[in-house]
This record gives structure tokens, C-alpha cells and sequence, in this order.
């Protein structure tokens, strides 16, 4: 048994010794892994706390659209969108109905109880807005109250950090942060708005207004000014430049406020675009215009304006008659119907029409935040409309498009259109009057600042060489023009030696006051107002001023 | 014969055990830029908000009033240099 043990035994020790070995190896091995694991373990707890993996809620209900920043001409703010907490409810999540509907509407006073109720019924939908763009401090104030099932989803919203300032030109976006109106709408035409999940902001660059804020601002107050002190309705202004038809600044009062995201009241409208409006004796710039540049009339032709123009059952007065035979100059001077009316015949019906389409202003004009209101234009041209219009009755146009054909007027005789957006101007010209008659309105206009018998001396500043036309229109009412209700309104351009800017003045219904000597006439209320703005807004668009001296040979002291 | 498999086994084990640990490393690099694009998020938030705030605080109509607090008033022609000896000159007449 012994012996015959033996050598099993000597050829189990091998065995033994290898399995042994191999015992070793795959526990040192399994060890080694085990020791491994753990390492890594170790390794990724030491290593991954504080990073949580964030999950990707699937967000199929929620989309807004990230819009570019609206800036000013110099890069300044207009508009951006900040990231804004909403509040949405899982209504299958939500344990009792009651309770939320109770405890978010005493946070969240808006809130309507019943509908909220009928919403939160359906617990087969998963999601509903209960309320989109709620302030901070409430988002914290429900994010207190712990209710299961009611959470908020981050949003964007645009902000507007001027307010009201400009509102008009720059429009409006609704919940979705989608552009409505103005240059807001224009930023979604133009492709420049993406739809986005959740909040994320616009990487595009910001688009650049021709607006320019520190002018806009002035343009602002001394219009509100001016509706204060001339006890006016409403007043409406507008900067632009004569060359590019650049927007530096446009305002109608009283102005919108963009955050509303409303529509405007008809009192807000933008009269600048939206309105068309018979716009008085400005329209005696074109008329004298279209003369001299026909070669019909030159500053010198005399007009016998001695007698009122019988045409039919209407007779066309002066407001303050002359009384002598005048010049096409004094006409222009005292602003006379009937010396307007004259001119226009003698040129006739056709060449009249003709030049008032060459300047744009029977044809609807557009820019980029829309249409412009469509002019209204007489079906039939016969005498008496010629008549009419000489004087700036029986066209009605929107105060831009009229602003953008003075541009033309004087800049020396070439189309601009009117643009919101900086450096966008076409580089091709269309000529429609001749540099040498933009010359001559050139001179009339400052003529009639500076020459005491001029119904625009009131605007004179001292140092930039203003140039302007009053006009003092009847509104058209029930049965006929109303006597007491105007537009006054004054169409300036300076400095009038090389025109760089027009404005354009437009007060509503303003009251004659112990200021205006008791006149409703442009040339108290008008004039002076765009006097200030000019005064205000030429040093800050760096326009040199001419020494004072050689100024005052105008009238000193009117403008104020 | 016996070295190859045992060598082969032992390579295996190291490949899969070098794998398990990229792929960890992988995911924590993932995690690490998840959380560097969402503080990039947060700042351009911030940002955003930051330059509203300050279009805001310096929107005309709240600096003229300081402005005019301070005795400043708007520009006028006569801060041209180039009018200076003239506008003393009238003054003068």
C-alpha cells in the first residue's frame, strides 16, 4: 500500500505543486482584477464628484426663436434677449389639483383660477404653459412652494432697455419672441431669427439701425415739449440724411412701449409711416420746384396774387394777403395760395403729376419695417385738384415719404429712399431735378429763415444755416376742413450752404397759446420747434458750425 | 504553446481592463465639457443680461436729468474750437 502509494504520490506532488501554482495565478489574477475595479472605483468617485451628467429632457412643446441684438448707428443698445424663466405644469404628475391651482394663483395674482383648472384636468397631455415669462423673484417665490408636477423651462425674452424710446421704428415680438411689427419683423423676414429649443442665445451679430439714439432722444423731448407748450394733440418728428435717406431719428408721440407686445391704440399709430396726411403749403416747395425746374417759372416770374382765385364754387385766399403783384420768391416767402395755385397752372396738370410720381409720392414706398401707408391720391386731375395741390391739399402722404422727396429737393436733385438700416444705401442715383434748381429751393428755404417777411424765421439758429417751409393744414372733418383743427408742420434742412440733414416737424392740433401770439399757424409752433431740435441734435451729428457772426445777419434773437 | 495562451490571456485582460478605462476617461471628459459649455451658457446669460442692465442705466433719459444735476447742459455751436475767439469777440460787442 506503502510502496505502491509512493509513486502516485511523487507524481501527485507535481500535480499538487502546478495546481497549486495555477491556484495561485487565478487568485492573483482575479485579485489583481478585483484590486483594479476598485482602484478605478475609487478613482472615479475621487475624481467625478461634483460633475452631474445633465440630462436631455425632450423638448417637442417648446420652441422660441433667438433674435440678433438691435443696436443704434453707433453700436449702442436698442434691443436683446435675456434668458427668462416660464412656468409649465405636468398634469399627469400632479398629485393634487386643488392645492397648486389655490397656492399659484395667490403667487400669481394674474392667474385665472378656472382656466388653469380646466387645464391641469387633461392628465393625458404632459405639458402646459401655466404662465411664460414670469418675473424672477415669483419664479422663486413658486419654486418655494415645492408642487410636484409644476416646473419651469428657461425662455428667452426680448428686452428693451430704452423703453419707449424709438419704439415705433423698432416694432414688437409676441411670446414666442417672434417679430410682429416694425424692425423686429424685419429681423424675421431677412432670415437673421432662428428657432430654437429652450434658451439659447443669438450668436449673430447685432444689426445696426440707422437710428441714432442720443438724436432720437432729442428728437423725443423737444416734441414732447413742444405738444406741452402748444397744448398740440400729438406731435410727430423725423432726422434723416439727405444723401444715404438714412433714419437718424423718428418719433411720433404719444409712443408705444415695445414691451407691451401689443397692438398699438389708433392714438399710437406711427404717424411717420402709418399715416397719410394732407400736409399744407410744404407741398409749396414741389410745386415751386417742379416750376423752376421745367424752366416754367423762374425765382423772379411775377404772379399777379393781387385778387382771391375763383374756381368754380371754392375760392383760394391768402391767409395774409399781399397785395401787389409778386415774385416766385414771395410767393414762397408768404406762403401764398393763390401765387402757388398760379405757378401750378402754368405749368399744368400733367407735368404736376408727373413730377410729384418722379419724386415717389402717388406710389406706395416701402422700407424695412413695412409698407408705408399708400398715399391718397385725387381719381380725377383736373384744375381745381391742381389747384389744390399746389397748396398741399387733396394729396395725402405719409410725413417720411414727404421728407424723403424734400431730401431729393435738396441734396441736389437725387432719390433717396428712405432706409432704417446704416450703410445700406443703393450707390445708383436716380437724378429728378437738376443740381441747379436744388440750388434755388436751396436758397428759398434759407431765405425764408432768414428774411424777416419769411414765414420760417422762428426756426433761424444761430451757426447752422437753417432753411425751411411752414405749413399750416386744415384737418379734414365732417362736411369739410375744420378752421380750428390743424397740422402744423415745417420741413427744415441744414446747413443750407450743402444740405446734410432734413427735418421734418409735424405738431397735431396745437393750440394757440400767449407764446404763439395766439396763431395755430407753423410758423409759431412748427417753426420754433424744429429750431430747438436742430439747435440740439447738429453739434451731436457734428455738423460745423459757421462763426456766429457771419450768421447774424438773420434775425437775432427768434430762435430760442 | 502553453506560454502563447497564457500570454494571450493575459493580454486580453490588460486590453480589456486599458479599455474600460478610456471609455471612464471618455465619459468623464464628455461630462467635463457639458459642464464647460453650460458655464459658457451661463456667462453668455449673464453677459446678455449684463449689457441689457447697462443699456439700461445709461439710457438718455435717465443720464440727462444727471447730467443736468451736474450743471452740464446739451451741446451747443459754441463748443467748436473753432469759434472760440469769435464767440469771445461777441461777447466783447
Amino acid at each position: 500500500m506503502r510502496r505502491t502509494a509512493t509513486k502516485p504520490r511523487a507524481t501527485a506532488s507535481v500535480d499538487e505543486v502546478s495546481l497549486r501554482l495555477r491556484a495561485i495565478a487565478v487568485t492573483g489574477a482575479v485579485g489583481l482584477a478585483f484590486l483594479a475595479v476598485g482602484g478605478q472605483l475609487v478613482r472615479l468617485a475621487a475624481v467625478n464628484s461634483g460633475v452631474t451628467l445633465q440630462s436631455n429632457i425632450s423638448e417637442t412643446v417648446a420652441h422660441s426663436f433667438s433674435r440678433p441684438d438691435l443696436v443704434d448707428r453707433n453700436g449702442r443698445l436698442f434691443a436683446t434677449d435675456v434668458e427668462n424663466p416660464s412656468l409649465f405644469a405636468d398634469p399627469g404628475v400632479i398629485i393634487d389639483r386643488d392645492e397648486v391651482v389655490e397656492k399659484l394663483t395667490q403667487v400669481l395674482p394674474g392667474l385665472n383660477a378656472r382656466e388653469l383648472r380646466r387645464d391641469l384636468s387633461d392628465r393625458s397631455k404632459r405639458f402646459v404653459w401655466i404662465k411664460r415669462q414670469i418675473a424672477p423673484n415669483l419664479a422663486q417665490k413658486v419654486h418655494d412652494l415645492g408642487l410636484p408636477g409644476v416646473s419651469f423651462r428657461t425662455e428667452l425674452k426680448r428686452a428693451y432697455p430704452l423703453s419707449r424710446l424709438a419704439g415705433h421704428v423698432l416694432g414688437a415680438v409676441n411670446v414666442d419672441n417672434k417679430g410682429v411689427s416694425g424692425m423686429e419683423r424685419y429681423l424675421d423676414d431677412s432670415g437673421s431669427v432662428e428657432a430654437v429649443h429652450g434658451a439659447t442665445l443669438s450668436e449673430r451679430a447685432p444689426v445696426r439701425l440707422s437710428i441714432d439714439i442720443g438724436v432720437q432722444h432729442s428728437l423725443t423731448e423737444e416734441l414732447q415739449d413742444a405738444t406741452k407748450r402748444y397744448k398740440a394733440e400729438a406731435a410727430t418728428g423725423v432726422v434723416m440724411d439727405v444723401t444715404t435717406g438714412e433714419v437718424l431719428a423718428s418719433a411720433s408721440l404719444p409712443e408705444p412701449d415695445p414691451r407691451s407686445g401689443s397692438a398699438a391704440d389708433t392714438q399710437q399709430t406711427d404717424r411717420i409711416t402709418g399715416g397719410t396726411y394732407e400736409l399744407g403749403s410744404i407741398f409749396k416747395m414741389l410745386t415751386v420746384a417742379e416750376s423752376l425746374d421745367e424752366g416754367v417759372s423762374t425765382l423772379d416770374t411775377i404772379y399777379d396774387v393781387r385778387q382771391p382765385m375763383v374756381e368754380g364754387r371754392f375760392t383760394i385766399k391768402d391767409l395774409h394777403p399781399m397785395g401787389r403783384p409778386a415774385s416766385v420768391r414771395d410767393i414762397f416767402l408768404h406762403s401764398s395760395n393763390v401765387g402757388a395755385a398760379m405757378i401750378a397752372l402754368k405749368s399744368g396738370g400733367d407735368k404736376q403729376k408727373a413730377f410729384l410720381t418722379k419724386l415717389g409720392l402717388l406710389d406706395q414706398g416701402r422700407t424695412e419695417a413695412g409698407p408705408i401707408a399708400q398715399p391718397q391720391v385725387p381719381k380725377r386731375w383736373e384744375r381745381i385738384e391742381q389747384i389744390t395741390i399746389a397748396y398741399g391739399h387733396g394729396v395725402a402722404v405719409a410725413p417720411l415719404q414727404f421728407a424723403a422727396a424734400a431730401a431729393a429737393l435738396v441734396n441736389g436733385g437725387e432719390l433717396v429712399k428712405p432706409t432704417f438700416l446704416r450703410g445700406r444705401s443703393e450707390a445708383k442715383k436716380t437724378r429728378v431735378i437738376s443740381a441747379d434748381t436744388s440750388r434755388q429751393i436751396n436758397e428759398l428755404m434759407r431765405l425764408n429763415v432768414t428774411d424777416p417777411a419769411g414765414t420760417g424765421k422762428r426756426a433761424e439758429v444761430p451757426g447752422y444755416r437753417v432753411g425751411g417751409k411752414t405749413g399750416t393744414a386744415e384737418m379734414a372733418g365732417v362736411g369739410g376742413y375744420e378752421k380750428k383743427s390743424v397740422i402744423s408742420s415745417f420741413v427744415a434742412a441744414f446747413p443750407m450752404e450743402k444740405p446734410q440733414y432734413v427735418v421734418m416737424v409735424m405738431l397735431f392740433k396745437p393750440q394757440a397759446t400767449d407764446e404763439t401770439k395766439n396763431e395755430i399757424t407753423a410758423g409759431h409752433n412748427a417753426a420754433p420747434t424744429a429750431g430747438r431740435i436742430i439747435a440740439r441734435v447738429a453739434p451731436l451729428l457734428g455738423v460745423m458750425p459757421e462763426p456766429v457772426q457771419a450768421a447774424a445777419t438773420g434775425v437775432p434773437g427768434q430762435a430760442n | 504553446m502553453r506560454f502563447i495562451t497564457s500570454t494571450s490571456v493575459f493580454l486580453a485582460l490588460a486590453s480589456a481592463f486599458l479599455l474600460y478605462g478610456l471609455n471612464y476617461d471618455t465619459r468623464q471628459l464628455e461630462a467635463r465639457v457639458q459642464q464647460e459649455e453650460l458655464a459658457v451658457a451661463q456667462a453668455r446669460s449673464d453677459i446678455a443680461v449684463l449689457k441689457a442692465e447697462r443699456a439700461h442705466l445709461t439710457r438718455p433719459e435717465r443720464i440727462e436729468p444727471l447730467a443736468r444735476a451736474q450743471g452740464l447742459a446739451a451741446a451747443t455751436d459754441k463748443q467748436f474750437a473753432r469759434d472760440i475767439p469769435i464767440v469771445v469777440g461777441a461777447v466783447n460787442n
